[in-house]
Parts: structure tokens; sequence; C-alpha cells
């Protein structure tokens, strides 16, 4: 597959999977402040922070962020900046994906930019941020049944599990930023009513309860939506996933069956296996979720050097990767 | 206009109406549809009377299906003008242009002779040059001309072809005669709006296909890729790979570009997606470097190869002329063929065709005066208001002058250029363009229509049964390009026999 196709597939799935991502956030976070008196402060600022949004220049008021995180074109993170960044992809590979998908995603696009999105957002807040996470649902499963699921598909699955794996700690660390005004409050109905709010963010409310039971106490979701093998939005789950498509797409050449991508994977997961949630809130909750953050970052640039950066001189002479420039020399 | 915005009693007044019922033809183009007698054409009569039927509010209520489904599946030209990069639709209308089969059997005839011997003059002139020795054609106005590529001398693509897909701009006199106004030997586009024009029409008149027996284009992507496999490199092995180089996302053709890559089964990929080693081409995959054996490219000539044309192009291969002169790449087209699409060159195009092929053109230039020559430009100077003065290096439109509604300013500024280089100019009457129903806020009204069939060449020739018709939307208007607000319609070649 060309490399920088491969790349925009790989960008568009990450796109649209943030685009659900951010709404779920927003929703959540709306919902959560109906039930409880936080300090101002405390409402908004937090989204901005696990969107990596430090320097805010507005009062981190609700309408002002809400308006920011999902119109706002100049906010990279936007939800209307991740739907064209999606759909910009898209349009520069529609002979790679189904002219399904191509349509179905030209659709909200359109739909953004009419008025009729705006209304639902002053109207029912609730309805528009649901509407974008079916956005991202509705073109997976297009995609799912009306793509061959070839190399171009395992891009799509690598950039949507990675993304996902990503976010999942993002909202994970949320809670860490939400600060509680005292320590004894641990455990009460308000830390219990975040943790609640954070598993709904991810639909886990109803996973985790079968599996679960009870929620007496807030690290039981940190250990659901961190270690749980099963469920799909769990960074471990997503891991997996993520390990599986870079295994097809790295063995449907036999040159390429290891490479750094699956190194880095290798070590982050074994690393989640050895460890316990007791073992991450021992080490900080924060500052473990931030080295998953961190080692998946990472693990984005070893995709874009293993399989999007292929860079050989004008005059053939030199390349970024022996093995390509031996290849070169079998093909003449 | 949002027809269910519109208040009920205008609906009800507007589907009485056939839409038909007020055409006046226009004083004195040929009509497409409607006779001088204001019956419809033999071939179009079915085709008259099934439109007759609709109001003029379900027409209007389909129109707007029709938008609604190019807009939904994006399929639309970006403007160069506007920065956001704005992505438009390519105004389509609705009532299709039909041809009868007698008249394309001669015109399909005429156009499969005239691509053979425009492939001979390009061939002929990049080596022997024989009509240039035998004065057919003046040696100066090829040599000088700058679309003659001298790297292109004694080099022979494979299969000998050049022109492996030309877009000829038919224009209709008021006899009915198609006339050839010119040849785009270059990188012609528009053919994925023929294929799509026709996808819409079948969705939004299902019933109309259904009793019309109009010719399928369906075939072109399996056409142009099949004709481009047959002249395929020596050094390709069994399956050669085939790829479609495009300028990239902004340049306005790249939804064809798209269209066309997935319509052939064939990767779409951009200069930076491909290199050169060792004199072969490789396109960079996630797995390693792949052969490249032929390049379906819509990149012109001069941004092609930095190494060989301009250096600043970065839209180019560096190294792709190197492995084209060793045969190791086909190019479609090949470089070099803007010679024979060259305004200065086309007055001579029926010589080349007796020239070459000892047969007459069985279709016609447009009279046309040459400036370069003394007299031809001193008639074209006393007779600029009456003349369509074209700049010979120039397309969509751009550097003319339209003597009957230009302003003596620019008559004059025109004058000033035809003396200060007249080899640049050629000039032409005034053709007046057969007329279409249409459909305007008036209803249905003439509108200037012009066509461009499509043929592409590997071994052998084939000529796409059908084409683009553009259309002017403005009444009077003579200029159909998109780029200048024209529209398109369906073009219908009939089967045989109805």
């Amino acid at each position: 597959m060309i490399s920088r196709v491969a790349e925009h597939c790989f960008w568009m799935s990450r796109y649209l999977e943030r685009s659900e991502n951010t709404a779920r956030v927003l929703d959540v976070n709306q919902t959560l402040l109906l039930d409880f008196d936080v300090p101002l402060e405390q409402q908004w600022k937090p989204l901005l922070i696990i969107s990596g949004i430090h320097d805010f220049p507005n009062q981190a008021e609700s309408e002002i962020v809400q308006y920011h995180m999902t119109w706002d074109r100049d906010n990279a993170c936007s939800i209307a900046s991740s739907l064209a960044a999606a759909r910009e992809n898209a349009r520069i590979i529609r002979e790679v994906i189904s002219a399904d998908m191509w349509e179905q995603i030209n659709h909200y696009h359109l739909w953004m930019q009419s008025s009729d999105s705006r209304r639902l957002y002053d109207d029912d807040r609730n309805a528009f941020y649901n509407q974008i996470k079916r956005i991202n649902q509705i073109i997976y499963g297009i995609c799912e049944g009306t793509m061959s699921h070839g190399t171009a598909w395992d891009f799509f699955k690598l950039g949507k599990y990675l993304e996902r794996a990503s976010q999942t700690s993002r909202i994970l660390d949320v809670k860490y930023h939400l600060i509680l005004p005292s320590a004894d409050l641990v455990g009460t109905p308000i830390d219990i009513a975040q943790w609640t709010a954070i598993l709904k963010s991810c639909s886990g409310y109803e996973p985790f309860h079968k599996q679960r039971q009870t929620l007496d106490k807030g690290t039981s979701v940190a250990d659901f939506l961190i270690f749980d093998p099963i469920f799909p939005r769990s960074i471990l789950r997503c891991l997996s996933y993520c390990q599986e498509a870079n295994q097809k797409i790295a063995t449907s050449d036999a040159e390429f069956s290891t490479n750094d991508v699956h190194h880095i994977f290798d070590n982050l997961v074994d690393w989640l296996h050895s460890s316990t949630i007791d073992d991450f809130v021992t080490g900080g909750l924060h500052e473990s979720l931030t080295k998953v953050v961190d080692t998946i970052h990472d693990i984005g640039d070893s995709i874009h050097s293993t399989y999007f950066d292929f860079r050989m001189s004008a005059d053939g002479a030199s390349c970024n990767s022996a093995k390509h420039q031996a290849l070169c020399q079998a093909n003449c | 206009m949002n027809v269910a915005a519109l208040p009920p009693s205008r609906l009800t007044e507007d589907s009485q109406i056939n839409i038909f019922q007020d055409y006046n033809l226009h004083e004195s183009s040929w009509d497409e549809l409607i006779h001088r007698n204001y019956e419809p054409h033999p071939h179009c009569k079915g085709l008259v009377d099934w439109l007759s039927q609709l109001s003029t509010g379900e027409f209007k209520q389909r129109r707007q299906n029709a938008d609604w489904t190019f807009i939904n599946q994006g399929i639309t030209f970006s403007v160069y003008s506007d920065f956001r990069g704005t992505e438009k639709i390519f105004p389509f209308d609705l009532v299709p242009r039909p041809i009868e089969p007698g008249l394309w059997k001669k015109t399909e005839a005429g156009l499969l002779q005239r691509i053979k011997a425009l492939n001979m003059f390009i061939h002929d002139i990049y080596h022997e040059q024989q009509i240039l020795k035998d004065k057919v054609v003046p040696e100066d106005l090829v040599l000088q001309s700058k679309c003659f590529r001298k790297e292109m001398v004694g080099f022979t693509p494979p299969g000998k072809q050049y022109i492996h897909v030309v877009g000829t701009d038919l224009v209709r006199d008021v006899n009915g005669e198609f006339l050839v106004l010119e040849d785009n030997c270059r990188t012609p586009s528009g053919v994925s709006y023929v294929l799509e024009n026709r996808v819409v029409m079948k969705k939004v008149f299902p019933k109309l296909f259904q009793q019309s027996k109009v010719r399928r284009v369906e075939d072109y992507p399996q056409k142009l890729r099949d004709a481009l496999l047959s002249v395929a490199p020596t050094s390709a092995g069994s399956s050669p790979c085939m790829v479609l180089l495009s300028p990239g996302p902004y340049n306005s053709a790249y939804f064809e570009h798209s269209f066309l890559a997935r319509n052939m089964g064939i990767e779409l990929v951009l200069g930076q997606d491909l290199f050169v080693y060792n004199d072969r081409v490789f396109l960079k995959t996630t797995h390693g470097p792949k052969r490249v054996d032929i390049i379906y490219r819509r990149v012109d000539d001069d941004f092609l190869d930095p190494k060989t044309f301009r250096a600043d192009s970065m839209l180019g291969v560096p190294g792709l002329m190197n492995a084209y002169w060793k045969g190791n790449v086909t190019l479609a087209n090949a470089v070099g063929t803007g010679i024979a699409d060259d305004k200065a060159i086309y007055p001579f195009v029926e010589d080349m065709v007796r020239y070459y092929l000892a047969e007459e053109a069985i279709l016609k230039n447009v009279p046309t005066y040459i400036c370069a020559r003394p007299d031809d430009l001193s008639y074209v100077l006393d007779h600029l208001k009456e003349l369509v003065v074209k700049a010979v290096n120039e397309s969509g439109g751009y550097g003319m002058l339209m003597g009957p509604s230009s302003t003596e300013k620019q008559r004059e500024e025109f004058r000033e250029k035809l003396k200060a280089n007249p080899r640049n100019y050629i000039a032409q009457p005034v053709v007046s363009l057969s007329t279409c129903p249409t459909w305007t806020e008036e209803g249905l009204a003439p509108r200037h229509v012009d066509f461009r069939p499509y043929i592409v060449s590997g071994t052998s020739s084939w000529c796409l049964p059908g084409g683009l018709t553009r259309t002017a939307l403005v009444k009077g208007s003579l200029v159909v390009n998109s780029s200048q607000g024209g529209g398109s319609k369906d073009t219908w070649v009939m089967e045989n026999g109805k």
C-alpha cells in the first residue's frame, strides 16, 4: 500500500474516533454538573487539560469551553476540526475507501456545516453529542461492511484503536484533575458520582456492573477501564486490537515480520499485564496514565517512521531504510 | 430555489405547465432537440414527448434531486481563486443532448481518422520531420513553438503511441454540421462528468432510460486501462503496475483523478509517492519500493520532472524522464503531444490527414486565420469586431477576445498584442454554436452547447459513444467552460434502429 495513502487512512480513522471521544467527554461533563455543585474552576478546565490545552485565554465557563471544543476551527482538537480533518483525509483517498463510506462522511460534513447541526446543538445538547458519537459509529459500521479487509482496513483499525486507547487514558485522567475538596471525600457520593460519570462517558456503565456488581470504590472503575480484557474501550483491549492490526500489516510482507512498532507495543502491553490497579494507584494514577499516553505517542512516531516516512534521495543513492534500498536493487 | 418553500398556489400553477410549452428557438442556431418547424427531430421525439408530460413543478423537483445527488457524493471541483479551497458542483442540466446514430457514425469515423493523423504527425516531427521538409506545415511554426519538446527528438514511446487520451472539442454550425474547434492532446479532463452525469440521469429519470435506446458510456475506465496495458514497456512483467499521477487534492480536477483511479482499479499517486532509482520508477509503499510500469499522468509536461523541465516543480518525479528515455516506463499521454493541439498548428490538421492518410478529412475545422501570415494578420486587424481571437497557448477560455461583445478598449489592447507577437494568435469567425433546451429561471430556454467526445488509444483506438456536452447558462453566451460558469448535460448517442 502507498505509504502516503496508508497515512491518510490511519489519520482519517483517528480523527473520526477523536470526534466521538470529545463528544463523550463533553456530554458526560455536562450531565455531571447538573447533579453536583462543583467550583467553577473545576467544572470545565479538566477537559481542556486532557486535550492538551493548558493556556486557554478565556474563563473556562461552560458555554465557552463547549463552543471551543465543539465548533472552534482554530482549535485543532474541536469536534468540527476533527471531522473536517477526517473528511479531508477521506477526500484525498477516495479511490481507496468505499463509495458508501465516502458518501456518509461527506453527508455528515455537510450536516456539520448546515444550520441543522447548530440548531440541534442549541436546542438539545445531549442529542447533539449523541449524534456526533453516532457519526463515527455509523462510518465504522459502513467501513466494516463495505471495504475490503486488506491493508487499508488494517491501518484504519490501527488508527482507530490507538486513538481510543489514548482517549480512554485521557478520560480517566479527568478524574485526577477533578480534585476533591478534601481527602475524606474519597468514597463519598460525589466521588462515586464522578467515577460513574467517567464510566458512562466510555459506555462502560452496564458492562462494568455485569462483571462487578457494585461500585464501592472508585479505583475499580479505573481497573476496569485500564485492564479489562474484553471491554472494547479498555486500554488493554484497544492495544491488543492495535497489535493484531499491526501484525496483519507487517506479515502481509515476509520482509517485515517484526518491526519497531511491534517492540514498543509489546513493551507497553507487557508492562500493563504485569501491573495491577494497586500498582497504578501507588505510583500515582496520573503518572501511570501519563506513561501510557506518552508511550502511545511514541508508537505513533514509530508507525510514522516504519510505514509512512519513506525517504529516498533524488539521485536514488541514499535511502532512510537499508531494507528499502536492497529491495530497489533486487528489482532492477 | 427551494421548491418546498413556494406558496401552494404557485406550485399548483407550476404543475399545470408543460415545460416545452413556452420554448422559443434561438433566432439562427441549430437546436439539438427541436426542428425549425417546432417539431422534435425524429431521434428526439421519444425524449421530448416524455419530458412534455412533466409539469414545471415535477421537473424542478427532479432537478433538485439531481443537485443533491452531486452534493452528497461530493462530485465537485475546487475553485482556484478561493483560498479556503471551496468545492463547487459543476452545474448539471437535466435535459439530455441526443445524437442520432447516423451522425454519430460519421463523427466517430472522423475523430478516429483525425487522431490517427495527429499521432503520425507527432511521430514524424520528433523523427524525420518529413511533413516539414515537404512544406505541408511551415517549419518555423513547429520548431519555434513552445510546445515542441526537443527532449522527445529521436525517442519513440512504447507502441509508437503518443496520444493515449484525446478530448476533441466539436461545435455544431447553423446547418447542424459538426466542426472541430480544438484538439486536446495533453491531459484532457471532463470524462468523469460524462460518467457521473449518466449515473445521476438514470437515478432521476429511471423510466425514461428504460424506454430510450442510449449507448453505454460506463466502459470507459476499463477501455482506458486496457489501452494503456497494451502499450506497457517491454521490460514490464506479465502484470504491469499502472498508476494515475495527480498534481494533488488541491487541483481542480482531483475529483476526476480519484474517480478514474477508483474505476480503473489503479492507485492514485502524487509525485512524492514515486522515485527513480537506476532509471526505474518505484512507488513508496508501506512495505518498501514497488516497480511502476505505466503512469497515466494528469500533470503537465512542465511539471513532470524537475531535472528536465521546470526545476521548481514540486509535483513531479526527479529523474522520471531518464526512466522514460530508457524505455522503462510508459507515460500517457506522451511528453510533447502539445505540439499537436497547439492552436497555431490546428489550421493544418486537415492537410495532415491528406498527407499521412491520403484521405479527405471527414470532420472539418472552423475556418481559421493564422496571424503569423501577414495577409491573415492584416485581415484580422481590420475585422476584429467580427472575429474570435485566441492566444495559441492558452486554454479554458483565457486569453481570448470575443469580437462582437468586446469594447473598443479591449480591441485596441488586442491590436497591440497581435502586432507585437502575431505568432501567438489565431482568429476565427464567430461560430454560432448550436443550442439545446436548458432549464433557466424562466423555464426551458435555448442555451449554446459544445461537445467533447473522448478517444482512447493503445495499440488500437476506441471512441467513447458519448462525451461531455458543456452548456453556457447565460442567455446568448458562447462560453461554456466550467471555469467561466458553464454547466454540463448528459449526451445520448442513440442506438441504431430507433
